[in-house]
């Protein structure tokens, strides 16, 4: 045997990995495919996260406007009570409840407290918040 | 653990913010009007907890962001200034948050 | 016709790398539905290409080593049923081990994150029913874990990086926390204490809904931290 085995040559190489994700290095957390329940509270908990950073100095930004005084702030909330900017309060109030509701599933699950219930504090967490949401919606476009 | 104190505490602050800035004042939406706003931070306790609010929040922010940039795997020499960066982020963030506060207080 | 073969036909996507070859592809083969999708895949080394590389040994899901993707979810291939899986498989080797060949990774990248001592053996569970023989006041078991890679595959966070022990090593610590039998339990905790040990995990719950053998990783972790928390950690 000469010992000329396919490949021998190559054997010290490390070979490919396989990654989930979207091809981005560390994108693996926000590729939803092939996960549970569990993987997508987690991407969905970063994705509200993300958006609620993003919308912590979009507010600062809008904030700035009460610097220039009354009728500047006023015409903003003219264009702030339009359908769509409502609409957006909603949709900011859904990342609100899901992000922090997850937290505490996150905060109890993590403390190794009730760790085996994670799916249970998922449905429960998400029905108080679904209930909230619409309450939320209700008042919010209630009002106009 | 930060991130959990911070989020717990961030539970009982941004509901109070929340409440009070979309569901308090008659209008559209809840939204205050500018006086309305003035009025709003003139009372102490308000002032007190919109404060504490802008810091928990903001540390809460920084310590997200670091964990989902940390995921990109940074070398050690990277991850200080990630570190350093959020740091300065977070204190210029804090700087304008109260600025802002301080000024609008300071009108009312 | 063999046993395995129950009529039907399906198309088997199968993940394909060799070394010394540039790249790796997919091949696709036209196989006839056999029970599990490990079957199918030894049809194909058997009658379709001999080059076809797989790991396997027990057929019932105890030893481990089948472990791969089926259409992007890990899944041991000798226990998995091929007739509900749509007409194409897609099969893949698991994710975040370097690939040797084709459907087999590097189990030594697997073994070496975890701890230094590894559990073996634990109390088995008895019956309140059952009587045990006379001499014999308890009885052992091996552990659930049979080290098959499938949480580290489908952990999300070890997607992002290779310096995360990973789920299966997080939860060996903790059942050597739960049942010492002599382990140095301190320097499990230190070991587990650390940026890319026990408080990198997101609790996702993904190697828990991977796990084929009830170790339910997530929750060990869970606990584990649960320990480093009362212990005063450090990270």
């Amino acid at each position: 045997m000469n010992g000329s085995v396919p490949g021998a040559d190559h054997r010290a190489e490390r070979g490919p990995v396989l990654r989930k994700g979207v091809g981005i290095p560390g994108s693996g957390w926000f590729d939803p495919r092939g996960r549970a329940l569990g993987g997508f509270a987690f991407s969905a908990n970063r994705v509200t996260g993300l958006g609620l950073v993003f919308y912590l100095y979009l507010h600062l930004g809008v904030l700035s406007m009460l610097l220039f005084g009354e009728p500047t702030w006023n015409d903003f909330i003219r264009l702030a009570t339009s359908w769509v900017f409502l609409s957006l309060d909603v949709l900011l109030i859904l990342g609100i409840l899901y992000h922090g509701l997850n937290g505490i599933r996150v905060a109890l699950v993590g403390s190794g407290l009730v760790a085996d219930r994670q799916r249970a504090l998922w449905w429960s967490l998400g029905t108080v918040g679904t209930i909230a949401l619409i309450g939320a919606a209700l008042h919010i476009f209630g009002s106009k | 653990m930060a991130t959990t104190i911070s989020g717990v505490a961030l539970l009982l602050l941004l509901g109070v913010h929340m409440f009070a800035n979309h569901f308090v004042v008659r209008s559209v939406g809840g939204l205050r009007s500018y006086r309305q706003v003035l009025e709003y931070m003139r009372h102490p306790a308000i002032f007190t907890i919109e404060s504490l609010f802008l810091l928990v929040v903001t540390v809460h922010a920084m310590l997200g962001l670091r964990g989902v940039v940390l995921d990109v795997d940074p070398s050690r020499r990277a991850q200080r200034w990630i570190d350093v960066g959020l740091t300065v982020l977070g204190v210029l963030t804090l700087a304008y948050g109260y600025f802002l506060i301080g000024t609008l207080a300071s009108r009312a | 016709m063999s046993a395995a073969d129950t009529g039907g036909r399906r198309t088997y996507r199968v993940y394909r790398y060799k070394r010394g070859e540039p790249g790796w592809r997919f091949d696709m083969f036209d196989v006839p539905l056999t029970r599990t999708v490990l079957d199918g895949l030894r049809w194909i080394q058997l009658h379709l290409d001999r080059t076809l590389a797989i790991r396997h040994s027990c057929m019932h899901a105890s030893c481990g080593t089948c472990g791969v993707q089926v259409n992007g979810r890990e899944a041991l291939a000798c226990v998995t049923p091929a007739d509900d899986l749509g007409a194409t498989i897609t099969v893949e080797p698991l994710a975040n081990i370097p690939v040797l060949t084709d459907l087999v990774v590097d189990m030594r990248e697997f073994v070496a994150r975890f701890p230094d001592e590894i559990p073996s053996l634990r109390a088995a569970e008895q019956l309140p029913e059952a009587t045990p023989l006379e001499g014999i006041d308890a009885y052992d078991r091996f552990e659930d874990c049979i080290e098959c890679g499938l949480c580290l595959s489908a952990c999300p966070v070890s997607a992002t990086s290779d310096a995360y022990v990973g789920p299966a090593a997080l939860a060996a610590a903790q059942r050597l926390l739960e049942e010492p039998r002599g382990a140095d339990t301190d320097r499990v905790l230190e070991w587990a204490d650390a940026p890319f040990a026990g408080w990198r995990c997101h609790a996702a719950f993904e190697c828990t809904a991977a796990c084929p053998s009830d170790v339910r990783p997530a929750e060990r972790i869970m606990a584990l931290r649960g320990r480093l928390g009362g212990r005063g950690a450090t990270s």
